[in-house]
């Protein structure tokens, strides 16, 4: 990816920290809020495909743990696997999201990226969310997911530079093979 | 030809980047990486704290004009008003009967400490959790406020939780509730117990109180402050929700509804008292 790519995620990144922290912490619907990170690895899937997507949710992950107390580096490995999935799914479809599937695909990332989180989490130690915290957390975070996917896609095309519109396959594969 | 060539790619960056962040996980476990990792997060707090209350300061009055515009204002702030007042009258009266007991056993014991008197610092919550797998609160109060880690944290009720980890102008506050918050309380007729945090919305849970141990649900649990104990003596903790003796077991399952509720704080006091080394 070009400096360009990585210079506008970082500026993405620094403006979805203040969404977080200022924003959605304080938008608490029964003990759970939205998480706008994960909601960008799901779009970095969605709009530059598995490898480069599973780059860029990695170094998202790195940022968001900076402002949690939970293992540094979870929510990187989280991101990575669910940007990859989210990403091969899209290379799947061969043509560029459309906005039903960028729905289907930030609800189905939203759920698995909150459980897949809560998962590794207890796998290395950390106290187990109670069952009935945890449909509400999955709940929230994926309702949060849906509803800003879109605006998400296009921020994250405007840092990878796909034009709105733009071929899925034109957009990313291509941009991908001149690096 | 080319399709293969980039799933191996993307298939090897998958990998990369799995043992990445395995590595970063690892590393930032312990020691000094781990040193690092907290002044960073404590640093990235200060940063963005004046944007938080800033923030907090237009949301608020925004969801005060909402709830003025469906005529629910007077009611909102009456509501407040008395279950503030519920608040105290609760602590009053949990004070009151820990207060009987305590002198009851003045006779066998003497030299008992005490919350009172221990020097506060007033603090503003800016902040829930980022992480909806922590159960932590932001505070505006840091070391240059005199907050340090490990202080215990109460509201006009009783205890909140305590101080882990703190910035200059920032501190982070691990609640009651989490399941890695221990508590040394005391309770009925002196029965001291560990309360573990269960989660957000869950009663606290009472370990190592043996079966033979009599109580009853509404009865006080206050710190212990015992010997090397992470909170002052006497800091009101909740009230027990339900004793539970389970055949075969040596202890009894005691669950402890906290006084603070948690998710509506606004306002909290530090106490500047660390526990002994």
């Amino acid at each position: 990816m070009t400096l360009r790519t990585w210079g506008r995620l970082g500026l993405i990144a620094l403006v979805a920290v203040f969404v977080q922290v200022g924003i959605l912490n304080q938008i608490v619907v029964g003990g759970a809020h939205g998480d706008v990170f994960l909601l960008l690895a799901i779009s970095a899937g969605l709009v530059a495909g598995p490898q480069r997507g599973a780059e860029m949710a990695f170094a998202l992950g790195l940022v968001a743990d900076v402002f949690v107390q939970t293992p540094y580096g979870l929510s990187s490995l989280c991101y990575v696997l669910v940007a990859f999935a989210v990403g091969l799914a899209t290379g799947a479809m061969n043509r560029r999201p459309t906005l039903g599937f960028q729905v289907a695909a930030a609800l189905l990332g939203g759920v698995g990226g909150t459980l897949l989180f809560a998962g590794l989490g207890t796998l290395i130690g950390q106290p187990s969310v109670p069952r009935h915290q945890l449909v509400i957390i999955v709940t929230v975070v994926a309702a949060g997911c849906v509803l800003l996917a879109n605006l998400a896609c296009r921020l994250l095309e405007w840092a990878v530079a796909v034009a709105p519109g733009a071929h899925h396959d034109a957009g990313v594969f291509a941009a991908g093979s001149a690096r | 030809m080319a399709a293969s060539r980039r799933n191996t790619s993307q298939r090897l960056t998958l990998v990369i980047l799995i043992l990445a962040s395995i590595t970063v996980v690892t590393v930032a476990y312990k020691g000094e990486a781990r040193q690092v990792i907290s002044s960073v997060r404590n640093g990235a707090g200060d940063a963005v704290a004046p944007v938080q209350r800033g923030i907090a300061a237009v949301l608020h009055p925004i969801g005060n004009l909402f709830a003025g515009m469906a005529g629910y204002g007077g009611a909102l702030s009456e509501n407040q008003r008395l279950q503030i007042e519920v608040g105290r009258l609760r602590r009053q009266l949990i004070e009151a009967q820990q207060a009987q007991e305590q002198l009851d056993q003045l006779r066998l014991e003497q030299n008992l400490p005490f919350a009172g008197g221990i020097p506060e610092v007033l603090a503003e919550v800016i902040s829930s959790p980022s992480s909806n797998f922590d159960l932590t609160i932001e505070i505006d109060r840091g070391t240059s406020n005199g907050v340090g880690v490990g202080m215990p944290v109460v509201s006009g009720v009783g205890l909140v939780g305590s101080v882990i980890s703190a910035g200059e102008d920032t501190a982070v506050v691990q609640l009651l509730t989490d399941p890695r918050s221990l508590v040394g309380v005391r309770f009925g007729n002196g029965i001291v117990a560990v309360a573990q945090g269960q989660g957000e919305g869950d009663p606290l849970q009472l370990q190592y109180v043996s079966e033979a141990s009599v109580t009853y649900p509404g009865a006080p649990v206050v710190t212990s402050g015992l010997d090397i104990a992470a909170y002052p003596s006497g800091i009101p903790v909740g009230t027990v929700a339900s004793v539970r003796h389970t055949g075969g077991s040596l202890t009894s399952q005691v669950l402890v509804t906290p006084l603070v509720n948690l998710s509506i704080l606004q306002y909290v006091a530090v106490l500047q008292w660390l526990p002994p080394a």
